[in-house]
């Protein structure tokens, strides 16, 4: 069993356009901990290795160092100046092609969205181009000989999918809670680093297929929107703002 | 402040952030109303390598350095201080000197089950009339065959409530000359080896703080650590590392401090805006940011001597007087911010406040620290 968990490194910051990652501004984003959670306890129910993958500048070898700190059995990180400003498409295209060269794999782990950027495309992306299965906001995962079982909640329903292997899933960030990190693991996760560093040429990449070049959306302008609230009194007696607040709200359509 | 920080320390923070958020936030108050000590969070600390920061893999700890260990202590004092005051005393004043002095005979036998939380450790120096002068001490240790037999009355004993490997300061030649004292290891359990009532303290009341107490109680003499006579220097070895905790203890109160008074001062209006408004609270403001983080980089300055090999005596005494002296300013200027609110205990200032208070009385009171470091300088 190898599962691929695909994790990023996320500004902690409140966004800008052009930001830079670098140390100090990052952390892992804190939905990618329920599926590091996820893989760590099927790879303990069934035996196998376990990947963490993300895609970044060098800086982010910090979070594939805390997802072995975690208990990951190694890291690969996408790394390549060409990858800068990539886009859901350009990153899910540089995930592919890593996990695409990690083969043989079972299970493609992902979280459900980040916390910096929140598109939640990746996953769903990364799956189309790899051509797996893939079941998005898996809350539970039961084990079979051909593959697994897996549910998720949408609308009200439960869903429940057959899958066999290789499959993708993003997992729900409620579904498990992450465990804490031993002390112990935190030195050797850091002080032992083999992460694997893969560039362009590596992942058998043209740079015209990622970064700015690859991206079909270009993000022009990020600006903090404003929140416009007003207060308003209504002047009369009692009966009179009381059926002037009527009148306002049934026009404003909130009721009637 | 994390910027000048490596990632491994980041993630430190990080990581013991999320368990005392998750672990201690929810039952800081209870268990300072009820002085109760939750065995049910330190067992699982004790799983995640916490009572054994700095002892080696080998010996069951988390191999990590002083500014792992300043940084751990800080996290968790900054939600519930009773708590790190648990763990850095285990830690360095109680796992640190066995390490240290300790055979390796000794070393297997205790430090195992102190770094994995199963046992808790004390340091048992101060007695009814010996405190920042620890020489004063009347305890007695006298060699009968192959046992000492101890006897001694220790007060305010750290963890004294919960602990089973304590390390008695004693005379083991009552007539000789006073600093010539020793340390004996002695196990709760043992015939004679009894722990008298917590104290009803100020604050810091989760911790079991009491007296021990050991009468003609018969102690193997293997258990002697270091040799006789080195007891004040195995004492003030573990005091120079138990102050690094103790800063760190008092920067992790500051911010503790700090960050409930700016959330109140945000929710909190008068004259018709948030009180964060008024410029004589942003001068509060200002000035307790600045003392917690004088506090932090003099704490992890030391640590980081330490662990560089260097010197670090002079360091860490004016890091636990500084951060010790500045979470009293602070944890003040917070009750002042927060008003007639600060001093109930609807609000968790006033036990930041309370908690403060010890950090410049214990492992050697601000006035000593002085002293130290005046004597530094004169040399």
């Amino acid at each position: 069993m190898h599962i691929i968990v695909c994790i990023k490194s996320v500004i902690v910051k409140a966004p800008e356009a052009g930001m830079v990652r670098s140390h100090d501004s990052t952390e892992l984003n804190p939905f990618d901990r329920p599926v590091l959670e996820t893989a760590l306890r099927i790879k303990e129910a069934r035996g196998g290795i376990t990947t963490a993958l993300s895609m970044g500048p060098e800086s982010s070898i910090s979070v594939l160092s805390e997802a072995r700190a975690m208990g990951l059995d190694r890291g690969v990180l996408a790394c390549d100046p060409a990858l800068a400003g990539s886009d859901t498409l350009a990153t899910s295209t540089a995930l592919a092609a890593a996990i695409d060269k990690l083969r043989p794999f079972d299970l493609v782990l992902f979280g459900t969205r980040t916390s910096d950027s929140d598109t939640g495309q990746v996953g769903p992306q990364a799956a189309l181009l790899l051509g797996i299965p893939l079941v998005t906001q898996v809350h539970s995962i039961e084990y079979i000989d051909s593959g697994l079982y897996v549910e998720r909640t949408v609308d009200g329903f439960i869903e429940k999918f057959e899958l066999s292997f290789p499959a993708a899933l993003t997992i729900h960030p409620a579904s498990v809670q992450p465990r804490d990190i031993d002390l112990a693991d935190i030195g050797p996760a850091f002080e032992k680093q083999d992460t694997k560093i893969w560039n362009l040429g590596d992942l058998e990449l043209s740079p015209d297929q990622v970064g700015d070049a690859g991206s079909p959306t270009k993000v022009l302008s990020i600006s903090k929107s404003k929140r416009h609230k007003r207060c308003e009194f209504i002047k009369g007696d009692t009966l009179e703002q009381a059926d002037e607040l009527i009148k306002r709200l049934a026009e404003s359509g909130m009721i009637g | 402040m994390d910027s000048i920080l490596s990632e491994k320390h980041r993630v430190v923070r990080r990581s013991v952030r999320r368990f005392s958020e998750r672990e201690l936030r929810p039952i800081a108050k209870e268990i300072d109303h009820e002085a109760r000590f939750p065995w049910e969070v330190v067992e699982k600390m004790g799983r995640l390598g916490y009572f054994g920061i700095q002892v080696p893999k080998e010996l069951g700890g988390a191999d990590l350095d002083s500014l792992s260990y300043a940084i751990i202590i800080e996290e968790i004092s900054r939600v519930c201080a009773s708590l790190g005051l648990c763990v850095t005393v285990h830690n360095s004043v109680a796992v640190y000197p066995i390490l240290a002095f300790g055979s390796e005979e000794q070393k297997a036998e205790w430090v195992p089950p102190l770094a994995r939380g199963e046992k808790i450790g004390a340091f048992c120096l101060t007695e009814p009339n010996a405190g920042s002068d620890a020489t004063g001490i009347e305890s007695t240790a006298i060699k009968d065959g192959n046992s000492y037999v101890v006897n001694a009355n220790k007060v305010f004993v750290t963890n004294g409530g919960v602990a089973d490997t304590c390390l008695i300061f004693v005379q083991t030649n009552p007539g000789a000359d006073r600093k010539e004292m020793s340390v004996v290891v002695a196990e709760r359990g043992t015939t004679g080896f009894v722990v008298g009532d917590l104290e009803d303290l100020c604050g810091m009341r989760a911790n079991p703080v009491s007296s021990i107490r050991l009468y003609d109680c018969r102690v193997p003499l293997k258990n002697l650590l270091g040799q006789e006579g080195q007891g004040l220097r195995i004492g003030l070895t573990a005091l120079d590392t138990g102050r690094i905790g103790i800063a760190a203890q008092s920067a992790g109160i500051g911010q503790g401090a700090l960050e409930e008074a700016l959330g109140y001062a945000r929710q909190r209006r008068q004259f018709g805006v948030p009180i964060e408004k008024h410029q004589a609270i942003q001068s509060m403001i200002a000035e307790m940011a600045t003392l917690v983080d004088a506090s932090k980089l003099m704490t992890y300055r030391a640590a980081a001597l330490r662990d560089k090999g260097k010197p670090f005596s002079q360091e860490s005494a004016m890091a636990k007087l500084f951060a010790s002296e500045a979470s009293s300013k602070i944890t003040d200027m917070a009750v002042q911010i927060h008003g007639g609110y600060g001093y109930s205990k609807l609000y968790p200032v006033e036990r930041y406040y309370r908690d403060a208070r010890v950090t410049r009385i214990y492992e050697g009171t601000s006035e000593i620290h002085r002293m130290v470091i005046a004597r530094g300088l004169m040399k």
